[in-house]
């Protein structure tokens, strides 16, 4: 799953959550393939961001999922002893790995 | 001894500084309408209503994606029924802390709005009242930070140095320069705002919220939501480490696995959706 500024909307990208204006206002739901006559309405209904299956764009200044985790992993270096905040990062990074799995994986997990 | 200056030493030097936060006269004026049971909403927006500058200011955070009301709010008092008088005053009297902070340590300026951000979704998790409050209260949660860096430089030098040297979290550094650390110098602050307890406790003791006294809750949920922030890393509070958890708070807020991944899903689409907050904020109109 990534959330991806509008102007990185390309076709054959699916939905992974529902298109939704700033005001609240639902143009498409999740599983939508997108084609460039979707994009075109989510562009005019002014619709900033989508979130998408997958991970298929590497934004400007993003990092990758193993540097991503050894930093997790860095900032998480001072409490290591406790087995709450231990579980917590695993959390995270389970989550960021999912995040990244491109959908047809995610949806054998499920 | 380590310590180079005394608590009550610092406090009295930060009393002397004329451009600290203090309170602007017109929320003076309001505390003193507020005092008068009678008094409308209707009544207090007129007052700041008269401040256009301040007006639009304001209308531009309250309608911004930070909030995220659906409705357009046009009026200052619509603003101050929908959100409560002490938000609004609190954005009063911080809204030239925030200006700076968006241009001068951005990276503090993040981890603010994302603690807040945080804080947003664990109260509608727990079934917060008036959430409002504790998303600002997240948002000035390291005010302490702001003034030391602001009105102690040299000594903020040597936190900053002490820090990179030493390998050690900010508040300790803070501790051993100044005697204090930042929640207890923001707290001298909101005191003077007269703000309730349901947004100086969670400041005040956001690094040990099972000693608050009072609202022990709210400070639970600034203290974990400051340290998902960092755990995330999502800006920073001064030293890129997760701050040790505090037990006893955290069995007040605890969520499951399934919960917790709700909120991490809640807080990125959030975080996604403030990218151009800070633009929002600043442009003209
Ligand atoms: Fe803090
Ligand atoms: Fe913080």
């Amino acid at each position: 799953m990534q959330r991806l500024p509008i102007k990185y909307a390309k076709p054959g990208m699916v939905l992974a959550k529902e298109a939704v204006t700033e005001d609240g206002m639902v143009l498409c739901g999740p599983g939508t393939e997108l084609d460039a006559a979707i994009i075109s309405r989510f562009q005019k209904a002014g619709l900033e961001a989508i979130t998408v299956e997958g991970h298929p764009v590497r934004l400007p200044g993003e990092k990758g999922l193993r540097e991503r985790i050894k930093e997790l992993e860095m900032r998480f270096s001072r409490v290591k002893g406790d087995p709450v905040l231990m579980a917590l990062m695993k959390l995270i990074a389970n989550y960021w790995v999912e995040q990244e799995m491109p959908p047809d994986k995610s949806q054998q997990q499920k | 001894m380590t310590t180079m200056s005394s608590k009550e030493e610092i406090k009295a030097r930060l009393k002397e500084v004329q451009s600290l936060p203090t309170l602007p006269a017109i929320v003076t004026k309001l505390n003193e309408m507020v005092e008068d049971e009678d008094v409308t909403a209707v009544q207090l927006g007129k007052i700041i209503e008269k401040d256009q500058v301040l007006t639009s200011k304001l209308l531009k955070m309250v309608n911004s994606s930070f909030f995220g009301f659906p409705q357009r709010i046009s009026t200052v008092s619509n603003a101050i029924v929908l959100l409560g008088f002490n938000v609004i005053k609190t954005l009063i009297v911080t809204s030239s802390i925030f200006e700076t902070m968006q241009t001068e340590d951005v990276s503090l300026w993040e981890h603010s709005l994302g603690c807040a951000t945080v804080a947003t979704v664990l109260a509608k998790h727990h079934g917060i009242k008036n959430p409002e409050e504790i998303s600002t209260a997240g948002l000035i949660h390291d005010l302490g930070k702001i003034v030391i860096k602001a009105e102690l430089p040299e000594e903020y030098e040597k936190i900053v140095e002490l820090v990179a040297a030493e390998e050690i979290p900010m508040r300790e550094a803070e501790l051993k320069v100044l005697g204090v650390g930042h929640a207890e110098i923001g707290s001298w602050l909101v005191k003077e705002w007269n703000l309730p307890d349901r947004l100086t406790m969670p400041i005040k003791y956001h690094h040990a919220p099972s000693t608050a006294k009072g609202e022990a809750r709210l400070a639970a949920i600034i203290h974990f939501s400051d340290i998902l922030i960092r755990a995330i890393g999502y800006g920073s509070g001064g030293d890129p480490w997760v701050p040790e958890l505090d037990h006893d708070a955290w069995n007040k807020i605890k969520m499951g696995k399934n919960e917790m991944r709700e909120v991490l899903d809640e807080v990125e689409d959030k975080l996604a959706g403030l990218a151009n907050f800070t633009d929002e904020l600043t442009q003209g109109g």
